[in-house]
């Protein structure tokens, strides 16, 4: 079988997988793409949500079956050329604290301002569903926004919540 | 110096006693230049400081990294004390010497009240006690993250090190330019003079090797540079890109990958299994049989090519399990039936005076006093469940008579010695390698997932083995924040305020249980008093003439363990909503009625009154909201928290926290407010959800959407406020978790007039057991 991830075509040897193994595992065991966490294997906690084509989705759920030939980015793709916006957005904020949910975050809202690029706050709360343990969340939010105004070219504001 | 003289200031006042113990100074926490190992080129200069040969500074972490910042607070210590910048500080893994143990953790289990305690004011029994918990925690050296101890603990030791070795190296330089060290200067880890000579810590490192220090002295805090900035934290890169190592992404060559099941039952085990069957699954490689290790239910592993092979494996496997071992007096665990136990075992114990008393002053059971009237109130809190984000995981590779574990762990030195248990090794052929934990709130200071992973690596053939525990066995075999109960009676004078308080409470001791787990040596026949079963009620801040404070402690056979603030927990919900209820009592304003009693108490004054001003308390609210406050102090902070709820489809809805803090010297206020932040939304989880229930010996919850935790939705707007201090530091990972609970029950009793004295304070269906 082979999939598509962050750009290059992967060939997954006949005897790891098959077509009901989620992607996940073949993301973390087969490729070594780590970065994708897995957290209940049931699509409640996001931790292992990527991107394929524009959506976001968990990969815990989600067979490798159904992702043939489909363009897959995980956390590992998510840093082009230079930091990507919500990264840098992430940064300034201090997001982090565990880290262990972030790769899903950031993947979630990657997938969120592609379709929205001014998101509200209603529209982040629909679409960040992610669970953290820690408590990120209020960071999570605003560096979503910054990330949205450096997209649409605004002017940045000082990063609240640490001086 | 400080300590020497505390020394002595302890020998002075029990000679004879101290004589037994050795008069000779505590084993300096400092090493020495061998302690730490170096490679080719870096130069040691003690335990915890090395020299690279560009110049950068290698520094020993001992503590993990959880999420609390550490692997930046520490850091920032060491960057402050040798004028580098803080990306110069270079982290490797601290061996197992013991001046890596965690003494502070150990000092904070000692029962005292924390007037007893004020530094400074210290009574002989006090000091006396200090001083032998000192001594034995660095004869343990058991390295240990948790407590909120990581800043306490390494105020001192690393700090003294890092200016041990800035002066070692300005006296190379003074001898080697032959100009005096106090004409010298120190910029971005050069070292300079005016005249001209110049050179970095890694031109000057081999000859300070050599030299020996009389007299160090830290930076006073007026010369901070870094101390008291939010210097951005080291680990943020790697956890925005994908490249940060937890357990679980730790990849060997040859690695296979086990699942665990384990029998549903507490306590319980393995009648019958059909593993031909299992091992005919494709991918499948082998079945372990697990007995009971570290505390943990017995059950099998699977191991197979990849971990989705295991679980799917496992969770596909026949298995009859055997119920635990019959015990006459009870049949299967019911957590219900134990909740209900132990109100009644907290109330008899009141009547009776009994359970082991924390504190006492006045005529606490003396009934003739002036009160005019009393109020008794019963509180109860569940059976909790860390869920951190990573499950519990262990990679482990036996060889060559060795052991080698990579393990996200918040204790190293007992990783090692439950492997070497169960291998057989000495424990010197166990080597650990600490990971990145994906959160730790005290479920990682168990070892049973240890203990597992290297029972199966020991059928590996020497192929390394990375176990994985499918989250609902995570949330099936936790050690639970044990349940709890508490009856509070107080007795109130014509003003309304408190002359007498007397509470008992009754749950588990975590700490006995916690000592036969992971340190059997020092578990004994009896149980000591566990000041973690009273902490956050016995030590209440507030000034009532006559009180005792007692806990019953019970054995329920739950396995029960350290979660985020520990007693704190549920003992500030018992505290701080008794306190709302009595100002209510009172007819007085609830912050107000709070200051009257902390007339001596000015820290605790200072943290309240701020919390309340910056959230406007007293200013009218938009209708159907309403504030609630709590204020408690626990691991040398104190914390004040004001909410604001309203009424959403009947249950309460958490829009603002503002919390203020006193932790004494801050080290990184960024990593403060993040940790307050942090905690607030771990408390609320708590505090509106959860509860683990129990039903015919097995957890009912076995993944997230049984036990909701608090979604960004949900999450309220939360605003942090640090007191200014010179104290040196308190905790800062746990403190903000205790007030949150009672600052939501106290406000949404100021909005509906409905008192919740039980948590969770959105009360789930009772549940029906789940096969």
């Amino acid at each position: 079988m082979e999939i598509q991830v962050n750009g290059a075509v992967h060939r997954l040897p006949d005897e790891q997988v098959d077509e009901a193994m989620p992607l996940l595992w073949a993301l973390r065991d087969v490729l070594g793409l780590t970065g994708t966490k897995y957290g209940c294997g049931v699509a409640a906690c996001g931790a292992c949500t990527v991107r394929v084509g524009p959506r976001a989705v968990r990969a815990c759920v989600t067979p490798l079956g159904q992702v043939r030939g489909q363009p897959i980015q995980t956390i590992e793709g998510l840093k082009s050329d230079r930091l990507h916006v919500l990264q840098a957005a992430w940064t300034e904020h201090q997001v982090p604290q565990c880290g262990y949910c972030q790769s899903g975050m950031l993947m979630a809202a990657a997938a969120l301002l592609d379709e929205r690029p001014d998101p509200s706050d209603a529209e982040i709360d629909e679409a960040i569903t992610n669970l953290c343990r820690c408590g990120t969340y209020p960071r999570v939010r605003e560096a979503i926004k910054t990330a949205a105004r450096e997209l649409r070219g605004q002017p940045r504001r000082k990063a609240a919540g640490w001086a | 110096m400080k300590r020497r003289h505390f020394l002595l200031s302890a020998a002075g006042v029990a000679g004879a006693l101290v004589v037994g113990w050795g008069i000779l100074p505590p084993r300096s926490r400092l090493g020495d230049r061998h302690t730490l190992p170096v490679r080719e080129g870096e130069v040691g200069l003690n335990g915890w400081i090395k020299i690279h040969p560009n110049g950068d500074v290698g520094l020993a972490m001992h503590r993990s990294e959880m999420g609390q910042g550490v692997h930046t607070a520490l850091p920032m210590l060491v960057a402050e004390e040798l004028d580098v910048p803080l990306a110069r500080v270079r982290l490797e893994q601290a061996g197992t010497d013991a001046i890596y143990g965690n003494v502070a953790a150990f000092l904070a289990m000692l029962p005292f009240h924390p007037a007893d305690e004020e530094p400074g004011k210290e009574g002989a029994t006090v000091l006396l006690s200090h001083w032998m918990v000192t001594k034995l925690a660095r004869e343990l050296g058991i390295s240990m993250t948790g407590g909120s101890t990581s800043v306490s603990d390494a105020w001192e030791p690393l700090r003294l090190a890092a200016a041990t070795a800035r002066a070692q190296l300005l006296g190379a330089a003074s001898l080697k330019w032959r100009l005096p060290a106090a004409e010298l200067r120190v910029v971005d880890g050069v070292i300079s003079h005016a005249s001209g000579p110049s050179a970095h810590f890694g031109e000057l490192a081999r000859e300070a090797a050599a030299l020996s220090v009389s007299e160090v002295r830290v930076k006073p805090p007026q010369t901070w540079k870094l101390i008291g900035r939010s210097a951005p934290r080291t680990d943020v890169p790697a956890k925005c890109d994908g490249t940060a190592v937890f357990g679980m992404d730790v990849r060997l060559p040859e690695m296979r990958y086990a699942a665990v099941r384990m029998c549903p039952m507490l306590g319980g085990g393995v009648a019958r299994a059909d593993l031909d069957a299992v091992l005919r699954m494709p991918g499948v490689e082998r079945v372990v049989r697990l007995g009971a290790l570290a505390g943990s239910t017995a059950g099998l592993a699977v191991v197979a090519r990849t971990t989705w092979h295991a679980m799917r494996a496992a969770q596909a496997m026949s298995v009859e399990w055997s119920p635990p071992p019959h015990d006459p007096h009870r049949g299967l665990l019911d957590s219900a039936a134990i909740e209900r136990e132990l109100e009644a075992i907290a109330r008899r114990a009141l009547e009776a005076g009994e359970g082991f008393t924390f504190h006492r002053r006045g005529q606490a059971r003396d009934s003739a006093t002036a009160a005019s009237r009393s109020l008794e109130r019963t509180y109860t809190a569940p059976y909790l469940a860390h869920a951190t984000m990573e499950p519990m995981n262990c990679t482990a590779r036996v060889r060559d008579g060795g052991v080698e574990l990579w393990v996200p762990t918040q204790v190293p030195t007992l990783a090692r010695d439950a492997a070497a248990r169960i291998a057989g090794v000495p424990r010197e052929r166990v080597t650990v390698h600490v990971t990145l934990l994906g959160g730790g709130f005290g479920r990682r200071l168990e070892v049973d997932f240890v203990a597992q992973a290297v029972r199966v690596a020991l059928e590996m053939g020497g192929r390394p083995v990375q176990l994985v525990w499918p989250r609902e066995e995570d949330f099936m075999h936790d050690f639970y924040r044990p349940a709890a109960a508490a009856v509070l009676r107080a007795e109130l004078a014509d003003d309304g305020l408190p002359l007498r308080l007397e509470a008992v409470t009754a749950g588990d001791a975590i700490s006995p249980r916690w000592m036969e787990r992971g340190l059997p040596q020092f578990a004994g026949p009896v149980d000591a008093p566990d000041k973690t079963t009273s902490e956050g009620l016995f030590d209440h801040p507030y000034a009532i003439p006559h009180q005792r404070i007692a806990h019953r402690a019970t054995r329920s056979g739950v396995p029960i363990g350290y979660w985020r603030s520990v007693g704190h927990s549920h003992n500030a919900f018992f505290c701080e909503s008794f306190i709302d209820e009595l100002a209510h009592e009172a007819r007085q304003d609830p912050v107000a009625f709070r200051l009257a009693l902390l007339e001596d108490k000015p820290r605790h004054r200072a943290v309240l009154k701020l919390a309340a001003e910056r959230a406007g308390w007293g200013r009218p609210l938009p209708a159907g909201r309403a504030r609630g406050v709590a204020l408690h102090e626990s691991f040398g902070s104190i914390v004040a928290q004001v909410v604001e709820v309203s009424r959403s489809e009947g249950r309460p809805r958490v829009h603002r926290v503002v919390c203020a803090i006193d932790c004494g010297t801050v080290v990184n206020p960024n990593i403060v407010q993040q940790q307050m932040e942090g905690a607030i939304v771990f408390g609320l989880s708590a505090a509106l959800h959860g509860r683990i229930d129990i039903v015919g010996g097995a957890v009912q919850q076995r993944n997230f959407p049984d036990y909701p935790l608090l979604s960004l939705a949900d999450t309220p707007q939360i605003e942090t406020h640090l007191v200014r201090s010179s104290r040196a530091p308190g905790g800062v990972g746990e403190p903000g978790t205790p007030p949150i609970a009672p600052a939501v029950a106290n406000a949404w009793f100021a909005l509906t007039g409905e008192r919740v004295r039980g948590l969770p304070l959105i009360a789930a269906a009772p549940r029906r057991p789940v096969a």
